[in-house]
């Protein structure tokens, strides 16, 4: 049997090492665009922050892909996929170099995602950072010598630890946001406004609403332009705008693509024993109920494991994919799990509780007695119990309000 | 391989578990100078309350596989197969908290430890007293626990003993199993919890 994996990140990984347990004497390729040897992707921003060496960012050894006899293909992106010939190419004759194909019987696609761009005039000026691998970060520690103020754009999840690891090392932070308060979609507006408080009380400006029309600078970034007519002068910007599924590669016509690569519960794609996992999967997500693209490790963990052993030939369905996230700022930790902001006119039941001298919060989306979503603010140890129960769609049949208190623990549920 | 088995129905809530794990992990490993270091031991089993206030011993149940373990993003968690435990390696862990929003029993807690880095706040969980067991000890939650609702036995005794219970309790004279005290006390418990309920909502 001839195993490929395109992409060297979580899923690659997980499918590899799983596919290796169950078989022993097939032959597996990864093909990965990244020639470190594999890193934990959520990990960077502490290098950023400086609290962790990026040499401590390795989560396998580098004898990874020789102890388990992978063939490695590094430093080149996949080029196109030939379904019917079931090859895998990477052209390089538009950079001088040849044209490779590699034969498969079975292929995994977990190219991961990558950093969504933006339009704005001066995006070449140096230090202008996307965050989404190892290199951007060990760029940025080098601009990070001479820079005093950064400008980040988004107030995702990248665009957030950017700007926190920033503040950590002592940087003026800007901070330009579309929505009224950071991580919109992650957290609701009461866990939003407690983690912008934290982190303003901290020193992080914030502007809400407008966007960089034009970046400022002689070969180096000075400043931006905004939409609105305003400049901010800064020595570094740090674009984190979201992901988008790396998936150029693949024949549309071929392989059913939504937003992501579409897949049925076996992590299989439209075309049989071509699979797909991780950042470039789409599947239905259990608290939304509708396909969605969660770009998270945990995720990307699961789906790999789960691709790996359908393809060594052991059915396992994925009951589906779960948005999730844990987040730890200053003296603030939150959790999130599933639908936190339910449309207006659906027929969820939201309940919730807030303790400001306490900096506690606590939320919870129910659709009938299902758990749907949760958001808690700091005390958040019981919160694998919710997201848990999201998972299982298990019915709580005891008071909800008692889920509410800060002592609710398992022996509650049985 | 014997193994830590909870007991729920004989729990009666009186924490000594809690306090017997916080001085099996301290420096001294005895309690009156144990509450004295720092950082304070703490422990890794956490009694939690029901619903009526009865007790129930929470630990990890190192499972196979642990979802924290496939969750940790620096790999700091793995499996230590001669005990069959599923261990935290201090100096790996970045605290990020993966591990609590994976656990679906909410076992893990974040603190400093006296196997830790110092100030270092790092995720802490039962470890089955390997370093006890090593020295021919059982697990200090079991030694402690003086209502059965902690045993220290192989999984089959464990299981042929809860059949053999559940097969009494179909006979004619069936004789209850747990002893009635232990079901007198959580009577009591719940139709106290309920009387405190129906008084408040007299506004008393």
């Amino acid at each position: 049997m001839k195993y490929i994996v395109i992409g060297n990140g979580i899923a690659g990984i997980q499918a590899a090492e799983t596919i290796r347990k169950m078989d022993s004497e097939g032959s597996i390729t990864m093909i990965g665009d990244e020639t470190c040897s594999p890193y934990c992707r959520p990990m960077i921003s502490l290098v950023l922050e400086g609290v962790l060496s990026p040499e401590k960012l390795a989560i396998r050894g580098e004898d990874f892909y020789e102890k388990l006899h992978i063939e490695p293909v590094l430093g080149n992106r996949v080029t196109h996929i030939d379904v019917a010939d079931r090859q895998v190419i990477i052209d390089e004759t538009s950079k001088g170099g040849r044209k490779t194909g590699f034969s498969f019987d079975k292929l995994l696609i977990a190219s991961g995602a990558d950093a969504r761009s933006i339009k704005a005039d001066g995006l070449n000026l140096k230090n202008i950072f996307y965050m989404r691998g190892q290199e951007h970060v060990l760029k940025m520690l080098e601009a990070l010598t001479t820079a005093k103020s950064a400008l980040v754009l988004g107030g995702g999840l990248v665009g957030f630890k950017a700007a926190y690891g920033l503040m950590k090392r002592g940087l003026e932070v800007t901070m330009l946001i579309k929505s009224g308060y950071p991580l919109s979609m992650q957290v609701d507006e009461p866990a939003g406004n407690l983690i912008l408080q934290e982190l303003v009380k901290h020193g992080l400006k914030v502007f809400v609403g407008a966007e960089v029309s034009s970046f400022e600078g002689d070969r180096q970034v000075t400043g931006a332009h905004l939409t609105d007519n305003s400049f901010i002068k800064c020595d570094m910007v740090v674009i984190g705008k979201g992901v988008l599924p790396s998936l150029s590669f693949v024949p549309r016509d071929q392989i059913k693509v939504d937003l992501g690569i579409m897949v049925d519960e076996h992590l299989e794609t439209s075309s049989s024993e071509i699979y797909a996992a991780g950042d470039v999967a789409e599947y239905v997500d259990i608290a939304r109920k509708t396909r969605w693209v969660n770009a998270i490790w945990p995720e990307a963990v699961n789906q790999g494991r789960l691709a790996g052993m359908n393809m060594a030939g052991r059915p396992v369905a994925l009951k589906g994919s779960l948005s999730r996230n844990v987040i730890r700022i200053f003296d603030v930790d939150v959790m999130t799990c599933g639908l936190v902001n339910p449309p207006a006119d659906s027929d969820h039941q939201v309940i919730s509780q807030i303790n400001p001298r306490k900096s506690l919060y606590r939320k919870l989306v129910f659709k009938n007695d299902i758990l749907a979503g949760m958001v808690m603010v700091n005390q958040v140890d019981q919160g694998g119990l919710f997201a848990a129960l999201i998972q299982s769609e298990i019915p709580v049949r005891i008071p909800k309000e008692s889920m509410l208190n800060p002592g609710f623990n398992y022996k509650q549920l049985i | 391989m014997k193994k830590v088995v909870v007991h729920p129905e004989r729990c009666v809530g009186c924490m000594q578990c809690m306090v017997g794990c916080a001085t099996a992990h301290s420096r001294s490993g005895e309690l009156f100078s144990a509450i004295c270091e720092v950082p304070i031991p703490k422990p890794r089993i956490h009694v939690g309350v029901g619903l009526y206030g009865e007790g129930f011993p929470n630990r990890c149940r190192h499972c196979d596989p642990a979802p924290c373990m496939l969750a940790c993003l620096p790999g700091a968690i793995y499996r230590n197969a001669d005990f069959d435990t599923v261990m935290i390696d201090p100096d790996r862990c970045i605290n990020c908290a993966s591990c609590a929003m994976a656990c679906p029993f909410g076992v893990i807690r974040y603190h400093e430890d006296i196997h830790a880095p110092i100030k270092k706040v790092v995720a802490v969980k039962c470890d089955n007293c390997i370093a006890r067991q090593t020295k021919g000890l059982i697990p200090a939650c079991v030694e402690v626990c003086k209502s059965n609702a902690l045993t220290f036995e192989t999984l089959t005794d464990a299981l042929k003993r809860k059949t053999n219970e559940v097969a009494r309790t179909v006979s004619a004279e069936a004789k209850q199993v747990t002893a009635p005290g232990f079901n007198l006390l959580n009577a009591i418990k719940k139709a106290q919890t309920e009387l405190k309920v129906n008084c408040s909502r007299r506004g008393n």
